[in-house]
């Protein structure tokens, strides 16, 4: 099949062959070698004298005994060189002149040898290099040969590296020596074919044949190709204008040489990558032969051709597709006859071949079936292959002498009958049909396959092997169960049926029978005719099927009478159960439902459930009894057949409750509805898990329950159009109906009370009092958890991404769980569960007897505002049964709000009428944000206020100002952080006041003024007196830092002075001091405004200098006018400097005017202490 | 001659199979069918090497079998038609045209208001639609 390679022959120096011989192989391209050892063997090349078909000249058409030659082209490739390589030595070319005289024989033998062939000569000489090359005789040397320079050739095998290359010239001048022959020979015989002289066309076709070879041969692929499809087009003229041969065997030698043609075109053109051409060119090849059956009775000699013609094609593809990977072009095929992609697929080809296989097999049958041949083998067993491709003869042997005798047609007939029967076309079929099988599943096409599948498993069916048959069937029943095609699942099933029947497999037969019982066929039409052993898909072949299954499950005894079954037997020894789950296809033929009609029960209490059957079989199935399981196995009932009391098992019925039906009758299509009460004790799920029908003595189906809700349709019935019926009355329970029901939890005798009081405040740790109260269980192994959730529902415990700068992860936190008073925390650590985590707590409470409480506080700390949604569920058993723990729990929930207790706020005051020019508040002025600024080396006064925003009254302990540690300490402050002598009690809605004094002396832009600290604690008034030993709450300290400040150097101060207070008409001096702190001299510009109620003397407008570091004081004299608090003139200024603008605030610009001198007594103002350094 | 024409629906379920000869080979044109869907799947996966044919309904020639050819058709909704015919020298014009007025039919069967979608179809005026169609499948053009 691989292409023909050239071949070369080497004669001489024996020792060197196999050296040579492998390089040629490796060669490229590679030449294939005959090695003769001496001049001896020489003789095998020359033409033998008498050769029939090309020596003598132009025989008569008669004489023409075939198309082909069978060996001629293994005679090409084996045995008729092109070149003849004559190797000598070198001391035998230049020694003596005897040694001379050999060779020179030696040469004249080759070329009288060759000459008859044309095969052409090299010369090559062996030269070790010892001797001495002398020209003459060299050129002695080629003209005894009578070859160019070129092709005498020097080998000197010592010399590695000289001896590869002399190698390769070798093998190049043999390569060009074999092409020059083939190609004269492939012109010698063209130009046969060209001078039209040719008798027959047979030899037209020969001719065609041999050129193309020969091109072959030197590796000429487009003339190769040109000329086999010339052979083929002739040949096809060929068909019906010969008459050399009987009718059968004629067309026999042209299917055969046709077939070598098309090999050789298909294969040409698939080596060159034209996939397409190659399909192109087989489908008309196969075309234009598909309807030259030839005579009815060697029809099969046609089928076995093509299948053939498949089979090879299929393979050709296979392997160029394997090594060339070539996909199918886009546009296939001409526009007029497309290729579809199929054509592409070995397995088509496969296929194909299997399917005319088929056909043959059977018009072989149909053959040996008319013609009686008896017993004439030994006239068939002389025949043999002729010499010519597709002819078979006699052989007469007569004495030595063989002959070959031409066949009648019958005869040949009897011939191929006889070797048709040898072949078991089956194993055939089925390694087709394999083949086909794989490559289509390989490539993910399901159907093709799922058909190649089918006719395998047919072939196996048919050749009896069960197993195999039923393994196929069964994987291609599965997609025609999923996409639904009835008519061909039918089919399968009813294979698959007989494989079980033949293999006594009880279980499977009844499967599939129930199967094909249950498949939704209602046409009654017989249609089809070529159907498996199933019988034609029809409504009476299912009840035919239905009545055979239910015949052999319900006999009691095996029976005789039924030929068919009495390999299968039910009995008490091999009870049978059939499992139907929800992927099983027997779920056509029984179906259970089932479906409390309730949700959720009460321990003890009763509810309904409802069991639906449905069966698809074609008859109606009574069945003996029901037995319907749960999870829980003390629900389980059986409901048994009232018309069959006899056969209800009483095994193992006495522990659980049986129902009667009166009939348990199943109606294809239509529901079987049972409604019964159903208690469970034992709380949790209670599943109905399946329900288990028996028939018949030893036959049971078991079939998984199913929730109404949650059932899938029917895959094949509900592509059918057939009415469907609801498997429960209750339209409410068709929809919601479940297999499950929740027995809850018996009702819990226990009380858990949680006792916290008002809302939590932020920092402290806020104690919620639970108390479990048994009243009436005892409480076994009791567990109590703890959970906290925020009320607004998420983010409470994760805030992180929200407010990164949170200090804790948890907004509020379960800090602990301290036990009841008087238990220490050590000893319920030791051996009870205590869990305590940030948002959830366990712990575990003693036993309990009935009456008893037991109580413990949970200590939650709030770090935010926010109300969470405190949730306590106590888990217990009221009875100490350790096999069946029931637990019973209790749920108690309870929101409570977290509020800030206090409210700190500070703000600055600057002494009393005395206002430094602060340049960085001018700046800024114009922008929004105005950070503070304090002026160096001034008092200023901090006041701090914490006001109680909760509903309760607070006790404060103490307010002071901590300065940061890690911040080196940048002003001083005094009044200090002593703590209250006795805590302050503030109401809910006041205040509480603290001042400090502030002042800054070194120069420095950020003062860090620290960090408020307050402590106080939640007043629980009349309690606190009494509890004051002992249980009075902690102090919580809260902290607020103050912001930093701005310290900046004032160049200008303003001090208004004037006395506290004046007395209608009395004059008193105003003055207003400015102080240059600065070093350089300011001009200022001031006004003084009028006021109404004041007479004033001095400057209204003016501009002044104050010097470096100095001060100047402007005094004016005022009279008040009328009494009461009275505006004193308003002052203003400009610092020219600065270009900034002064005004004294209008509160601080004020004063009270007596009427008339007033009395004061001394000591009032001492009970306002606070107040009162306030107002100074 | 059209041997058999069915109705496939999206799960490759058929809905309707009709063949239309002599000889009972009804379950050799089910398979047929049935091994067409693998053409149609392949074309409708790989719509790359079909090429032209992208967005149109008619799938043109399935595949070539011995003695059958096998055309295609898918709607909108990705039910599919098969047709399968026994002349070997079928104009394109002519399946096309087969094809358009059996959807039509098609569509007037699943129109009714009784029927059920993804169902098999049993309506009778559509089998006698489709016969008549299918009977002067070829003639048209020839007038």
């Amino acid at each position: 099949r691989t292409p023909p390679v050239t071949l070369a022959a080497i004669v001489g120096c024996p020792e060197l062959h196999p050296l040579i011989s492998t390089h040629f192989l490796s060669a490229q391209p590679p030449i294939n070698t005959l090695a003769l050892p001496d001049l001896s063997k020489i003789y095998l090349f020359e033409r033998k004298p008498k050769d029939s078909n090309a020596e003598v000249p132009p025989p008569p058409p008669t004489v023409v005994g075939g198309v082909l030659k069978k060996d001629w082209l293994l005679k090409h490739r084996t045995k008729v060189p092109a070149v003849l390589g004559a190797v000598f030595r070198a001391e035998h070319v230049f020694g003596d002149p005897a040694q001379w005289l050999n060779v020179c024989l030696g040469l004249f033998v080759c070329r009288a040898v060759i000459r008859g062939r044309n095969i052409k000569l090299a010369v090559v000489i062996i030269h070790t290099g010892a001797d001495e090359i002398t020209e003459d005789r060299m050129i002695a040397l080629r003209k005894r040969a009578d070859v160019d320079a070129k092709y005498v050739i020097m080998l000197n095998p010592n010399d590695n590296s000289d001896l590869n290359q002399s190698l390769d010239r070798m093998a190049n001048a043999f390569y060009g020596l074999a092409t020059m022959y083939y190609r004269e020979e492939g012109r010698r015989i063209k130009q046969r074919i060209e001078k039209k002289n040719v008798s027959s066309v047979e030899l037209i076709v020969r001719y065609c044949f041999k050129v193309a070879v020969y091109a072959e041969f030197r590796s000429d692929w487009p003339e190769a190709l040109k000329f086999y499809e010339e052979g083929y087009h002739t040949l096809r003229e060929i068909v019906g204008v010969t008459t050399r041969l009987p009718a059968i065997q004629r067309l026999v030698e042209i299917k055969y040489v046709s077939e070598q043609l098309n090999f050789k075109i298909c294969t040409l053109l698939l080596h060159s990558g034209k996939v397409t051409e190659s399909v192109a060119w087989f489908r008309q090849h196969k075309n234009a032969y598909k309807r030259l059956v030839g005579t009815p009775e060697a029809i099969f000699l046609h089928w076995d051709w093509m299948s053939r013609q498949y089979l090879v094609f299929g393979e050709l593809l296979e392997t160029s597709s394997k090594t060339a990977q070539i996909f199918p072009p886009i546009t296939l095929g001409s526009a007029s006859k497309p290729l579809s992609e199929w054509e592409f697929h070995p397995a088509y080809y496969y296929q194909l071949a299997a399917h005319y296989l088929g056909q043959k097999r059977s018009s072989l049958e149909l053959v040996i079936s008319t013609t009686e041949t008896s017993s004439d083998t030994d006239s068939v067993d002389s025949v043999v292959p002729s010499t010519y491709v597709g002819q078979f003869a006699r052989i007469l042997e007569l004495g030595d002498n063989v002959d070959m005798m031409a066949l009648t047609d019958e005869e040949y007939m009897r011939y191929a009958v006889s070797e048709g029967r040898r072949f078991r076309d089956s194993l055939e079929i089925i390694a087709l049909l394999r083949k086909a099988y794989e490559s289509f599943n390989s490539s993910n096409i399901q159907r093709m396959a799922a058909l190649c599948g089918f006719q395998m498993g047919k072939e196996y069916f048919s050749e009896g092997d069960s197993s195999n048959a039923k393994q196929i069937f069964d994987s291609i029943a599965s997609l025609y169960r999923k996409e639904g095609w009835i008519t061909l699942l039918w089919d399968v099933l009813g294979f698959l049926r007989e494989c079980s029947r033949k293999s006594s497999n009880v279980k499977d037969f009844v499967e599939y029978s129930l199967e094909m019982a249950a498949l939704p066929i209602s046409s009654d039409a017989n249609l089809q005719r070529d159907t498996g052993p199933a019988g034609p898909a029809s409504r009476i072949q299912r009840e035919t099927v239905h009545k055979e299954v239910f015949d052999l499950v319900m006999e009691d005894s095996v029976s005789e009478t039924n030929e068919q079954l009495n390999n299968l037997k039910i009995n008490g020894d091999k009870p049978l159960q059939l499992q139907v789950d929800l992927v099983s296809p027997l779920r056509l033929a029984m179906i259970a439902l089932v479906a409390f009609h309730e949700q959720t029960m009460k321990p003890g209490s009763l509810t309904s459930i409802s069991v639906s059957l449905l069966s698809h079989l074609p008859c109606t199935v009574e069945i003996d009894q029901l037995e319907i399981q749960f999870n829980q196995p003390s629900c389980n009932f059986f409901v048994s057949n009232a018309q069959k009391p006899q056969s209800v098992g009483v095994t193992d019925t006495q522990q659980h409750r049986v129902e009667t039906s009166t009939s348990l009758l199943l109606e294809p299509n239509k529901w079987l509805r049972l409604t019964y009460d159903i208690t469970s004790d034992q709380s949790g799920k209670l599943e109905c898990q399946s329900v288990i029908a028996k028939i018949g003595p030893h036959f049971r189906i078991c079939c998984r329950a199913e929730s109404p809700a949650s059932l899938d349709s029917l895959p094949i019935w509900t592509l059918d159009d057939c009415m469907q019926s609801v498997p429960i009355k209750d339209s409410v329970l068709v929809l919601s109906g479940q297999k499950i029901i929740q027995v809850e939890e018996p009702e819990p005798q226990v009380d858990v009370r949680l006792g916290a009081f008002g809302p939590a405040l932020v920092g402290e740790i806020f104690l919620v009092p639970v108390t479990v109260i048994s009243k009436g269980h005892n409480v076994y192994s009791g567990e109590l958890k703890i959970n906290l959730v925020d009320v607004r529902g998420g983010g409470l415990f994760s805030p992180r991404e929200n407010e990164p700068h949170a200090l804790d992860s948890h907004h509020v936190q379960l800090l602990g769980i301290s036990g009841p008073e008087g238990e220490d925390d050590s000893h319920l650590d030791s051996d009870k569960i205590k869990q305590v985590q940030q948002s959830f707590g366990l712990i575990s409470v003693p036993f309990l007897k009935n009456g008893d409480s037991w109580s413990c506080k949970l200590e939650i700390k709030w770090h935010r505002p926010k109300p969470i949604m405190l949730y306590v569920s106590l888990g217990y058993t009221p009875t100490n049964n350790e096999s069946n723990p029931q637990m019973v729990h209790v749920h108690k929930n309870l929101q409570i709000e977290g509020q800030n207790a206090i409210e700190l706020n500070h703000h600055f005051l600057m002494p009393f009428r005395r206002d430094p020019l602060i340049l960085s508040k001018n700046k800024q002025a114009s922008e929004s944000n105005i950070s503070q600024s304090l002026p160096l080396n001034q008092k200023t006064l901090l006041i701090v206020s914490a006001k109680n925003c909760t509903e309760l009254p607070i006790r404060l302990k103490s307010i002071s100002i901590e300065a940061d540690n890690d911040v080196e300490r940048t002003c001083s402050n005094q009044h200090g952080n002593e703590e209250l002598s006795n805590p302050a009690l503030v109401a809910p809605g006041r205040e509480f006041k603290k001042v400090f004094s502030v002042s800054s002396d070194k120069n420095i832009s950020k003062l860090v003024l620290g960090t408020v600290c307050l402590t106080w604690r939640r007043d629980l008034g009349v309690e606190e007196q009494s509890a004051s030993t002992t249980g009075t709450l902690p102090w919580v300290v809260t902290k607020q830092k103050l912001p930093d400040m701005n310290v900046e150097l004032p160049p200008l101060i303003v001090n208004l002075e004037c006395p506290p207070y004046a007395i209608l008409g009395d004059p008193f001096t105003y003055y207003i001091r400015i102080l240059n702190q600065t070093p350089l001299l300011q001009e200022i510009k001031y006004t003084l405004a009028d006021a109404q109620s004041f007479v004033l003397s001095g400057y209204h407008n003016d501009t002044v200098y104050v010097l470096p570091k100095s001060e100047l004081i402007l005094s004016y004299k005022l009279v008040p006018l009328a009494s009461g608090l009275q505006q004193l003139p308003r002052f203003s200024m400009t610092s020219v400097r600065y270009s900034a603008a002064y005004q004294p605030s209008s509160s601080s610009n004020s004063v009270f005017v007596f009427p008339s001198k007033p009395h004061f007594k001394n000591e009032a103002s001492t009970n306002f202490r606070l107040e009162s350094v306030a107002n100074e | 001659m059209i041997v058999c024409v069915a109705v496939v629906g999206h799960q490759n379920n058929p809905l309707y199979i009709q063949s239309f000869t002599e000889a009972d080979d009804a379950l050799k044109l089910h398979h047929i069918v049935h091994c067409s869907l693998d053409v149609v799947d392949e074309r409708v996966n790989n719509p790359k090497k079909s090429g032209p044919l992208l967005n149109e309904t008619f799938l043109g020639l399935l595949y070539p079998i011995e003695n059958f050819k096998v055309y295609g058709y898918l709607t909108n909704t990705k039910v599919k038609f098969i047709l399968v015919t026994t002349d070997l020298d079928v104009k394109d014009a002519d399946v096309r045209n087969f094809f358009r007025r059996f959807h039509a039919a098609y569509v007037d069967a699943v129109s009714n208001p009784f029927h059920v979608p993804g169902k098999k179809i049993t309506s009778r005026t559509f089998a006698e639609r489709v016969s008549t169609i299918v009977k002067s499948f070829g003639l048209t053009s020839a007038v």
